[in-house]
């Protein structure tokens, strides 16, 4: 428990004090944080119900378009400040600024989830490829819709307001890192809450075997929705906290971004591990120094050079990073090996 | 547990990796000028990202050569950090922090397209990093209030509502129905509304107005409905894969229309690619070779041409002469602020007025260049099948009569 601990105050004063060792680096890190909450989220359908979700992606545009619209819209006309080549310059002073971040956070984490349910409700019956390939077609639909919108900027896109002039040139990087991580210890803790009960367990037996899980008399529809809302809420609250960060919110390329994020953070999970609370986590750093390093060096060929990372991983790693790390050392993840027991097997084969 | 120790490690590994990783070119290195761009060389806007790369080293080239430079009795080079933003505006923006906060960058140019200018304009603003950029017309980008923002094109609204002016006047001043499909992306909804406008201006009809994909490739829908309506105007806006899909479809569906009008020939290199398909477009462009302005770099948009088609192997679209003059606009900047001094040089651009083989050059109080007009051309063949693109008006520069109606395909 003690190392426990120790490795928890270790990633926190790390996270606290990043930001002043790597000033360079905040936006990476900011990003990296982000991708970590989605890897981790898109764990509970994909790694521990067993449920490939590529609709997540709905929930993280919906989060960025609804946080960027409260905090111009309870300040300013909307329709005005969307529109293109409107004469009006609109300036949010700081106070209004952080007032409708904060407001708007919350709406770009409650909203989704509410969607969820009602989605859930509706697609969570269906099972295996179908529910895949349902919720591919969510995030496209989603991002098609939004682009003909026209109070939200439809395809010239959405200008989030720029931030006030506050505490100089670093105020801007380091606001964003510090919430980005907020929401990364926020999004661990909750999800760490809830596999500590009952409910990951329930979670498994969905992914293990459904209709057996249903004949133990488990609701399984409840808790596949329940499970979606979670992931609904913090990859809103992603969603958002991208949106403020990257300054320009595209219908499909950075808000409904199905071909870079809902695939990324499918990948991240399974590069680290599906199924375990660390995996994502790792996963996600792994995929991010890699796709940056890939982006530095083999500038025209980044995505050859992410393509083979991601044929290696399928090869060599199919259980991801911890599976490797657990088939390789089973003891130090508390799985006791009976000598005995393993030698009969092998005498056997 | 022991896994925690291989978390630790981990963690330090990273540490390690990112701190060895920090390096920085300064702005300003021995006698090289470093500027950061981010250029689209994957993507949907690849082909016209190249076309503003290879304008961009084009000028880097024949400044340097030309004696580079000169700032406090000084000689310096221009140099370029390229990175890849892939045509997307997330990708962008990221990659503007890094080159200013990462490698140190103070000056830079723009990326191909508005979507991908509006994602950078916000960071560069924020650092108050000088950027002259060759790609970006969208007019909300002038009305953000952007101090630092420069752009030596005309905006996106002026593009193609000449050619709703012309066809009024080929119509002996009467109102025009007009179809319309423009891409869901931020230039191209610019055009629109400059297309709207001039509509309205003239009190002619729009007849269909619909919305083209980001990733175009089929219209056919769009196109069956000018079939039935016969629109006396056809416009259409889609960057160059909207304008390859528009002349590839109403070729193979042989759409009679009197008028179409787009934007994209040239970087599209139609006239080369669809022959005799692409005849009778009409094609709203900044820059045409035959346009007689000068400088003491390229000459002029003749010399420019041919010295590009030796480099690169074709004939430079607008969009690569525009990133060549982004460099002229710097080096005079430069020259006249007589310091690297972020606040002298955007005074300095702000205040620019010049002519370049691409145009004049004058800012106004948003950034965008109020001294150059659009042209529009025609491509035009010869009986042979060799295409050109002819300008046609503004009458001053119009080498080449307009020809309306176009024939009737079963004509031709």
């Amino acid at each position: 428990m003690s190392k426990n601990i120790l490795l928890y105050s270790a990633i926190l004063i790390f996270g606290l004090v990043a930001p002043f060792v790597f000033p360079a680096f905040k936006v990476q890190l900011s990003i990296l944080c982000v991708l970590i909450v989605l890897a981790t989220t898109w764990n509970i359908q994909g790694g521990e119900m067993g449920y490939n979700t590529f609709g997540n992606i709905l929930f993280y545009g919906l989060g960025m378009y609804l946080c960027a619209s409260v905090q111009v819209g309870m300040f300013f006309p909307l329709a005005e400040w969307t529109e293109s080549g409107g004469e009006k310059t609109f300036v949010h002073t700081p106070a209004q600024f952080f007032q409708g971040m904060a407001v708007g956070l919350v709406v770009a984490a409650v909203v989704p989830t509410i969607v969820a349910g009602l989605i859930g409700y509706a697609i969570l019956g269906l099972r295996g490829h179908y529910f895949a390939i349902c919720t591919l077609g969510l995030g496209v639909a989603a991002g098609e819709i939004s682009g003909g919108i026209e109070i939200i900027g439809a395809g010239q896109g959405f200008t989030t307001p720029p931030f006030p002039e506050v505490g100089g040139l670093e105020a801007r990087g380091e606001f964003f890192y510090f919430l980005s991580f907020g929401a990364l210890i926020l999004t661990f803790v909750a999800v760490r809450a809830i596999y500590s009960t009952r409910f990951r367990l329930i979670l498994n037996a969905i992914r293990d075997n459904e209709d057996k899980a249903e004949a133990m008399g488990i609701e399984t529809m409840k808790y596949k929705i329940i499970g979606w809302m979670v992931s609904a809420f913090f990859c809103g609250l992603a969603g958002g906290i991208m949106g403020g960060l990257v300054g320009y919110i595209d219908s499909t390329d950075v808000a409904f971004d199905g071909r870079e994020m809902g695939v990324f953070m499918v990948l991240m999970a399974i590069l680290g591990g599906k199924g375990t609370l660390w995996g994502p986590v790792i996963g996600a750093t792994v995929f991010h120094i890699f796709k940056e390093g890939f982006w530095t060096f083999f500038l025209g060929w980044q995505y050859v050079a992410l393509g083979v990372l991601i044929v290696v991983i399928v090869i060599y790693f199919p259980e991801g990073i911890m599976g490797w790390l657990r088939e390789k050392y089973p003891e130090k993840f508390g799985e006791v090996i009976d000598e005995k027991d393993r030698k009969a097997q092998v005498e056997l084969k | 547990m022991k896994i925690t120790r291989i978390i630790l490690s981990f963690i330090s590994a990273v540490v390690i990796l990112f701190s060895t990783s920090v390096t920085s070119f300064a702005k300003v290195v021995g006698d090289k000028i470093v500027l950061g761009a981010a250029i689209s060389l994957t993507g949907k806007y690849s082909s016209n990202g190249v076309h503003t790369q290879n304008g961009y080293n084009m000028a880097v080239d024949r400044i340097n050569s030309m004696g580079g430079v000169k700032v406090g009795g000084k000689t310096y080079k221009f140099e370029i950090i390229y990175y890849d933003d892939e045509s997307n505006p997330k990708r962008a923006a990221q990659l503007a922090e890094r080159l200013i906060s990462q490698d140190g960058v103070e000056f830079m140019l723009g990326p191909y397209s508005s979507g991908l200018t509006k994602a950078i304009a916000p960071v560069t603003e924020k650092y108050g990093v000088p950027m002259v950029e060759a790609n970006g017309a969208s007019r909300s980008l002038f009305t953000k209030g952007y101090k630092y923002l420069f752009a030596v094109l005309a905006p996106a609204n002026l593009y193609l509502d000449v050619a709703i002016d012309l066809a009024v006047e080929k119509n002996n001043g009467k109102p025009v129905t007009v179809a319309m499909a423009f891409e869901q992306d931020a230039f191209s909804q610019d055009v629109r509304l400059g297309v709207l406008d001039a509509i309205k201006r003239t009190g002619s009809k729009k007849v269909i107005d619909d919305k083209l994909p980001k990733e175009l490739n089929d219209m056919a829908a769009t196109l069956v409905k000018v079939k039935q309506m016969k629109p006396d105007v056809l416009v259409v806006s889609g960057h160059t894969k909207g304008a390859l899909t528009a002349i590839r479809q109403i070729a193979e569906m042989k759409v009679d229309v009197p008028m179409l009008a787009m934007t994209h020939c040239d970087a599209a290199k139609l006239s080369k690619q669809h022959g005799k398909n692409s005849q009778y477009a009409l094609c709203a462009s900044q820059w045409h070779k035959t346009l007689t302005y000068k400088d003491n770099f390229f000459k002029d948009g003749m010399k420019y041409a041919a010295d590009f088609e030796k480099e690169f192997g074709y004939d430079p679209p607008y969009q690569s002469a525009e990133s060549s003059a982004a460099l002229l606009v710097f080096k005079d900047a430069f020259e006249r602020a007589n310091s690297f001094d972020q606040k002298k040089v955007r005074d300095a651009l702000a205040a620019t007025n010049m002519q370049t083989f691409y145009g004049n050059i004058k800012f106004a109080e948003g950034g965008q260049n109020v001294d150059k007009p659009m042209v529009l051309f025609q491509v035009m063949c010869d009986g042979s099948g060799k295409c050109e693109n002819k300008v046609v008006a503004p009458t001053k520069w119009a080498s080449a009569k307009l020809i309306h109606p176009i024939p009737k395909w079963s004509e031709r």
